[in-house]
């Protein structure tokens, strides 16, 4: 079977960030949407993560490019436009994450409800859902990392840049995620071991 | 198992965790590019699933914005200048009625919507926060000298009432409530009215629904 992909003569040629960028501030709808398309994966892929839910992905996702679009003059091109917006949509997204915890705290207090797991799932869970379960109550710092890292691939490096710490503190962030995940699940283990 | 043999059974899992379905990469196009055609950046900013009435946010939110700008300019017109040029009875009873005919149109919007939320039985915190807004452009259109239409008067009173009530709505209202307000409304031939009030074309909230 043979793997060599066919070439689209008439395909538009690659363009590079800073092109686009520049089309963008000089007002091009069309770039708008080429910067759009090439991210927009990505993005969603890592909000989706981190929210678990699809409206509030796309509610972030949408207020990352509003931000991005608003804030593009700004971009002076330190690092790729791919790790800026991803440091965008994380902020966004600890924002709203903040936002629904402090919301739902509220509303236990309230209705004195007995306390909830971040998302509800079955009673006697499989590993996955026992494992989301822990991640979930990871703190913020660790669970961005966790899944930035072992879930959607990032390098540390990347990490760095998106969330502003240096790679080995990344490193270290994972590390301890990683820990507390052991930890939650050494029952699992055990129970693998008899 | 040992320690690494955990960790790559966490990794292999951890795949898992909240696996993203295919990027709705249209929807939420549109949704980005009418955010910045209204000029508004926030409309993620608030939880969706905060609020148990979802999505409905968006139109309330952008109604009570409107509002709230009819009424600031509302209250210029309202307010006597101290020392300012006299313009004449003429351009204050125009701004006068411009000002009122948005409000209406408003209202009218804000109660089409509102009509719609009772049939979904919703939440009604953000009506009754938009219906207070509404109420005090009301007063200040009642209140203000360049009143001097009856017809106007009689409607900005009914719809007065209308909202007041709406404005009192809480999570603890009951079925009672909702249905004298249904009631008001039909009563008092509020849609017709409205929409007789304000001249096709002048709404200025299109779109606001």
């Amino acid at each position: 079977m043979s793997h060599v992909q066919a070439i689209d003569p008439y395909a538009p040629e690659p363009v590079s960030d800073a092109e686009l960028i520049e089309r963008v501030l000089a007002g091009d709808p069309s770039a708008e949407r080429a910067l759009y398309d090439a991210h927009v994966d990505r993005v969603f892929r890592l909000v989706y993560r981190m929210a678990g839910d699809l409206d509030r992905a796309q509610d972030w996702v949408q207020e990352t490019f509003i931000r991005a679009f608003q804030k593009l003059g700004d971009f002076r091109g330190d690092s790729a436009l791919s790790t800026w917006l991803c440091s965008i949509a994380v902020s966004v997204s600890l924002n709203g994450l903040r936002k629904v915890k402090r919301f739902r705290e509220r509303e236990v207090a309230l209705d004195d409800a007995p306390p909830m797991g971040f998302t509800p799932r079955e009673a006697d869970p499989d590993l996955k859902t026992r494992l989301a379960d822990a991640i979930d109550g990871l703190p913020d710092g660790y669970r961005t990392v966790f899944v930035m890292h072992d879930v959607e691939g990032f390098t540390h490096e990347e990490i760095g840049r998106t969330l502003g710490v240096q790679p080995g503190t990344s490193k270290a962030q994972l590390f301890r995620a990683r820990a507390r995940l052991r930890h939650v699940l050494a029952d699992f283990a055990r129970d693998r071991d008899r | 198992m040992s320690d690494d043999e955990l960790d790559e059974r966490i990794r292999e899992a951890a795949r898992a965790y909240n696996a993203p379905p295919e990027t709705p990469r249209e929807e939420m196009w549109a949704r980005i590019t009418a955010a910045r055609q209204r000029g508004g950046g926030a409309a993620g900013q608030r939880d969706s699933r905060v609020l148990p009435f979802r999505r409905r946010w968006v139109p309330w939110a952008a109604a009570a914005a409107a509002i709230l700008a009819v009424g600031v300019g509302i209250g210029r017109v309202s307010v006597e200048p101290e020392s300012s040029v006299w313009e004449g009875p003429s351009a204050n009873a125009t701004t006068y009625r411009l000002a009122a005919q948005e409000h209406l149109s408003q209202s009218e919007a804000f109660l089409t919507l509102f009509r719609t939320s009772l049939e979904e039985r919703t939440d009604h915190r953000l009506a009754s926060a938009s219906a207070r807004q509404l109420l005090a452009t009301s007063r200040l259109l009642l209140d203000s000298p360049a009143a001097t239409d009856r017809a106007m008067r009689l409607l900005l009173e009914d719809l007065e009432l209308v909202l007041a009530e709406i404005a009192q709505l809480s999570p603890r209202s009951r079925e009672e409530d909702l249905q004298l307000i249904r009631d008001g409304i039909e009563r008092g031939n509020m849609m017709p009215r409205l929409r007789t009030a304000v001249p096709s074309g002048a709404a200025l909230t299109q779109g606001v629904l």
